[in-house]
């Protein structure tokens, strides 16, 4: 009778989609999580998951593991819609054995990373899981071996957005590290190497889970997190937020959002926000709101290297990636970590045809001993390098200060910028005036009767000549000297104008950014 | 143009060939990124929840220098109650006067410099608690 085959699918169904049971499912509430599938139910458009691969099972027959029966291999995978644009994902499922990753549960995945590369669609990635299935040995590490491949062969095509919304430790932290985007929860996620147990045995430090490898951590510390959240359903809000300003894939654009923020907007409060006293410190990101669209920027690596503020904005409905000095942290200069977050945010725009928006009031390089011994010369350059490479519109802003070579390295013509404005309060030299001063005038204020006159008045007169953006601009390495409420107006004109812009690198296997 | 002669099951064409475009192949054209149709109802901005390094209760925190620079001025004194971002000390640094913001919120248990001095990176510069 074929009815009861039909009885009999519905309830091999319902007992896979009941995960590791009901007890298992009231424990992860208890923690504040949701379980894998309604994860994915509040990341999808309502009713648009199609899972796969649900009857998958593990062929372990080690120590017991052939009696064992693990419902959905601890990982629900499949496709569905977000915002009507089709998004591939996998949650780990922690009710069903912790989660743990063995041979099967990775081939899963895997299907996941081939078919989404194949159709060009986004991959999110929720981590929820023990780590490796001990009982399956070398086959689960090769598991994971197999993720971490694919992972690098869709890097630059499809946006991989990996979340964490439990422990991932040990070489299960290598998939999020290799992928676009890392979110992570506040509380439940928890990401190292080796744990504080670990830690303990081997070098006698005690440390805490969360303070070793909890969000805030890995947000402001270690910069492994790109967005944090305070729980699971604000991080999948947030997902389908992320998903908004990426195309589906790196042969498409962004698809533009309907706004109704006027392009030819007049910002009057942007001529009174550089103070009269060039010492003092501005909020960068005053800035960035009155320029973009509705205010609303979305903010990448927040907590982490603050003197560089990066973003995801749009200027009249379109995509664009910011890149801004922060005055307010650091004095703005450019470090070991400012260079190495923004470097990775050009790429990541220039990878997914976002064109990027540079505003630079940048005092140069942080000088120090620690700087040097970190390597900033390796590091400063990879943002040269991410830069000179971006083949996507770059429009940058000068607002107040542009010296030395962190003028080169934000953004500036020579490195392929293709408009380049200014604010009448820029100041673009090779160093700032005592300093410049003191190098040029050294003899005549050293033979003056008054040295101390002397050196003010020799300031002054090289502030005059050269903290200006004109002698840039005569020799047309600023495009245009702007009124500041103006910038919004400009700056759409100059985007606009650049949106058909096309550039190819020369034909090579691939660069070699200094790493 | 050529004039060809062309025999078919034994009868004689004389027929005319014109070449159309003898330019050699153009390179192929950049494949343009395709633009889909625009999106409706963007998901709205969700709150990040705001920085606290760790700085667990009943604990100390160090304030250390961020920056090689001269103290400009100290905004509290010992045992004051601070909020956190609220600003501690001015450092002059970079041509820059430089807020240094409390990490979190706490009192004041001591201040380890005075107006005028000068500062390294890492220095300690106040201890909360």
């Amino acid at each position: 009778m074929n009815i009861n085959k039909y009885k009999d699918l519905r309830e091999r169904k319902e007992k896979i989609m009941l995960g590791g049971g009901e007890a298992r499912i009231q424990k992860q509430h208890e923690k504040g999580k949701l379980t894998a599938r309604e994860r994915l139910a509040l990341l999808f458009d309502e009713g648009t998951f199609v899972e796969m691969d649900a009857f998958v099972k593990h062929r372990c027959v080690n120590f017991g593991m052939e009696k064992k029966e693990i419902p959905g291999e601890g990982v629900v995978t499949g496709y569905g819609q977000v915002d009507g644009r089709l998004v591939y994902a996998f949650a780990q499922d922690f009710t069903v054995i912790g989660g743990s990753l063995g041979e099967m549960h990775a081939q899963k995945i895997c299907k996941v990373q081939d078919n989404a590369l194949k159709v060009g669609a986004p991959v999110v990635g929720i981590n929820d899981s023990g780590g490796a299935r001990i009982q399956e040995g070398v086959n689960s590490l090769r598991g994971y071996g197999d993720i971490f491949y694919r992972n690098t062969r869709a890097s630059g095509v499809i946006p991989q957005i990996s979340v964490i919304m439990g422990p991932c430790a040990g070489g299960a932290v290598y998939s999020p590290a290799l992928t676009d985007f890392v979110m992570m929860v506040e509380g439940p996620s928890k990401m190292f190497i080796t744990g504080p147990q670990v830690i303990k045995a081997v070098t006698g430090e005690e440390v805490s889970a969360a303070e070793l490898g909890g969000a805030m951590t890995h947000s402001s510390v270690s910069g492994v997190a790109t967005f944090i959240s305070s729980n699971d359903e604000e991080c999948l809000a947030q997902i389908r937020r992320l998903l908004s300003f990426l195309p589906s894939n790196n042969t498409e654009v962004t698809p533009p959002a309907e706004n109704d923020d006027d392009p030819n907007r007049l910002i009057p409060e942007l001529n009174t926000t550089i103070p009269d006293n060039k010492n003092k410190p501005f909020d960068m990101k005053d800035v960035i709101s009155r320029i973009v669209d509705q205010g609303d920027y979305f903010e990448y690596q927040p907590y982490y290297a603050t003197n560089i503020v990066t973003c995801f904005v749009r200027m009249n409905g379109r995509t664009v990636g910011v890149v801004a000095n922060q005055p307010k942290s650091l004095a703005g200069c450019l470090d070991i970590n400012a260079s190495d977050k923004a470097a990775r945010f050009v790429r990541t725009c220039d990878v997914f045809n976002i064109p990027i928006l540079t505003i630079v009031d940048v005092p140069g390089f942080l000088p120090g001993i620690n700087q040097e011994y970190g390597g900033i010369i390796r590091h400063g350059a990879k943002l040269l390098y991410a830069y000179s490479e971006a083949t996507v519109p770059l429009v940058t802003l000068i607002v107040r200060k542009a010296y030395g070579g962190a003028y080169i390295a934000m953004g500036s013509k020579h490195l392929g910028g293709d408009i380049s404005l200014a604010w009448p309060t820029a100041e673009i030299a090779v160093m700032g005036p005592s300093g410049a001063a003191n190098v040029i005038f050294r003899k005549e204020i050293k033979q003056a009767d008054d040295p101390a006159a002397m050196r003010i008045e020799k300031i002054k007169e090289y502030t005059d000549k050269f903290s200006t953006p004109y002698i840039a601009a005569e020799l047309g390495y600023i495009d245009d000297v702007i009124d500041p409420a103006e910038s919004r107006i400009r700056l759409i004109n100059a985007f606009d104008m650049l949106a058909s812009k096309r550039e190819h690198m020369p034909a090579k296997k691939h660069g070699n950014i200094p790493l | 143009m050529k004039i060809f002669k062309i025999r078919v099951n034994g009868k004689s064409y004389q027929v005319e060939v014109e070449e159309e475009g003898t330019s050699p192949a153009s390179p192929p054209k950049p494949v343009l990124p395709k633009s889909p149709p625009p999106v409706q109802g963007i998901p709205q901005p969700v709150a990040m929840p705001t920085s606290r390094p760790p700085f667990p209760s009943g604990s100390k925190a160090m304030v250390n220098s961020p920056l090689p620079g001269t103290i400009l001025a100290i905004k509290v004194t010992e045992g004051d109650a601070v909020t956190r971002g609220q600003t501690l000390v001015v450092l002059e640094a970079m041509k820059m006067e430089n807020e240094i913001p409390s990490p979190a919120d706490g009192k004041v248990s001591s201040i380890k410099v005075k107006k005028g001095d000068s500062v390294s990176t890492g220095d300690l510069l106040l201890v909360l608690e």
